[in-house]
C-alpha cells in the first residue's frame, strides 16, 4: 500500500469535489433558519429584568422591611442608576411579598407603621393613606388601590426582584 | 412633584392636597480658584438632597427650579427677590415655603425670607457615589423630613 500511490479517478474525484460543494451551499442556506429557529434563546432581556438587591431569603422576616437596589436604566436621552426600594417580608403562608414604597393616591414613599396611631399597616405621610400588612388600601384614605407588587424570585437563596406592577397582575 | 411638564399636569389636577414648596438656594461663583471644588461639590449635594426629598414626598410637596445667586453678593436684595417668588407662588394654594440650603449666610437674614429656611451644615468633601456618602445623604434626608411633616 505504502509503495504504491492511492488512485482516485475522476470519477470519484468530480463526486468528492460535487458533495463539497454542495453541502457547503447546504449549510449557508441553513444557517439562517436556524439563527432565526434559536433567536428567543440569544435574545438579551434588557426589560424586565430581574435584579439581585443583596437580600438572602433566609434573613427575610415577617415584618416588612425596606430593601433599596439600584438597576440600570436607559431613559430616551440617558442611560442612568436608578435606585429602586421595596418593602419585603414573608406572609404568614411563608411566601415572599415585596410591595413597592409608592403611594397610589399622589406618589409619596410609604412606610411600614410609619405612624404610631396605626400600628400593621403601610403608611403614608402625605395624606395619611394607609395599606393593610397584605398591601390593600384601607377603605376611607385617599389611595384608591393596592400597593403595587414586585415581580420576585428566588435564585440560589438570593432575592430577585423586577418590575412592580399593580396588585393582581404579578 | 418636580418643575416638569409631566407632575404640573398631575398637580393641576390635584391642588388641594400639594400644599408645600421646597426651593433649594445655592451659591454660585468662579472668582476663587480654592472654593471652586468645594462650591460645586455641595451643591451637587444640595441637588441630591432636595431631589430625595421630593421624591419621599411626592405627593403634597412641589420642588421649584434651585434660586443661584453670587456667593459674595448682599443677601437683603437677594432675600426681597426670593420673597417675589413667594409672592407669586401664593397666588396658587401654597401653605409651607421651604428654603433649603448649606450656606450659613442665610441664617443671619433668616427673617427677611417669608418662608421657613432650612440651614444644614454642609458636607464639604468626599465621594458623591460611596456607599458611605449615600448612608449619610439617606439618614439626613429622613431627618429633614421628619422636620417639614412637623409643620404639616
Amino acid at each position: 500500500m505504502s509503495e504504491k500511490k492511492q488512485q482516485v479517478s475522476r470519477r470519484q474525484f468530480l463526486n468528492y469535489t460535487l458533495t463539497g460543494v454542495g453541502g457547503f451551499m447546504a449549510a449557508g442556506l441553513l444557517v439562517s433558519p436556524l439563527r432565526m429557529a434559536i433567536d428567543p434563546v440569544l435574545q438579551k432581556s434588557t426589560h424586565g429584568d430581574l435584579a439581585n438587591v443583596s437580600l438572602a431569603v433566609g434573613d427575610i422576616t415577617t415584618e416588612p422591611t425596606r430593601v433599596d437596589w439600584k438597576i440600570d436604566q436607559v431613559d430616551g436621552w440617558y442611560e442612568s442608576q436608578v435606585s429602586k426600594s421595596a418593602w419585603v417580608f414573608k406572609d404568614e403562608n411563608d411566601e415572599i411579598q415585596a410591595f413597592s414604597p409608592v403611594c397610589k393616591h399622589l406618589g409619596c414613599v410609604v412606610s411600614w407603621e410609619g405612624s404610631e396611631d396605626f400600628p400593621n399597616e403601610f403608611y403614608c405621610p402625605c395624606h395619611d393613606g394607609r395599606y393593610y400588612k397584605d398591601g390593600t388600601n384601607v377603605p376611607g384614605t385617599p389611595p384608591l388601590a393596592p400597593l403595587d407588587v414586585f415581580e420576585r424570585e428566588v435564585r440560589d437563596g438570593m432575592l430577585f426582584l423586577g418590575e412592580a406592577k399593580p396588585k393582581g397582575e404579578a | 412633584m418636580k418643575w416638569k411638564k409631566e407632575d404640573i399636569k398631575q398637580y393641576v389636577q390635584a391642588k388641594e392636597y400639594i400644599d408645600t414648596i421646597v426651593i433649594p438656594l445655592i451659591p454660585f461663583h468662579l472668582s476663587q480658584d480654592n472654593e471652586l471644588e468645594k462650591g460645586t461639590f455641595q451643591s451637587e449635594v444640595l441637588s441630591l438632597f432636595s431631589n430625595e426629598i421630593e421624591k419621599e414626598l411626592t405627593g403634597r410637596v412641589m420642588l421649584l427650579p434651585t434660586y443661584h445667586y453670587l456667593k459674595s453678593v448682599n443677601k437683603e436684595p437677594e432675600a426681597d427677590r426670593l420673597n417675589k417668588w413667594v409672592e407669586d407662588v401664593q397666588k396658587q394654594p401654597f401653605t409651607h415655603i421651604f428654603f433649603i440650603t448649606f450656606d450659613s449666610s442665610w441664617k443671619k437674614n433668616e427673617q427677611a425670607l417669608n418662608g421657613t429656611l432650612l440651614w444644614l451644615p454642609g458636607v464639604s468633601s468626599g465621594d458623591l457615589h460611596s456607599k458611605e456618602m449615600h448612608g449619610v445623604i439617606r439618614n439626613q434626608v429622613e431627618q429633614i423630613v421628619e422636620l417639614i411633616r412637623s409643620y404639616w
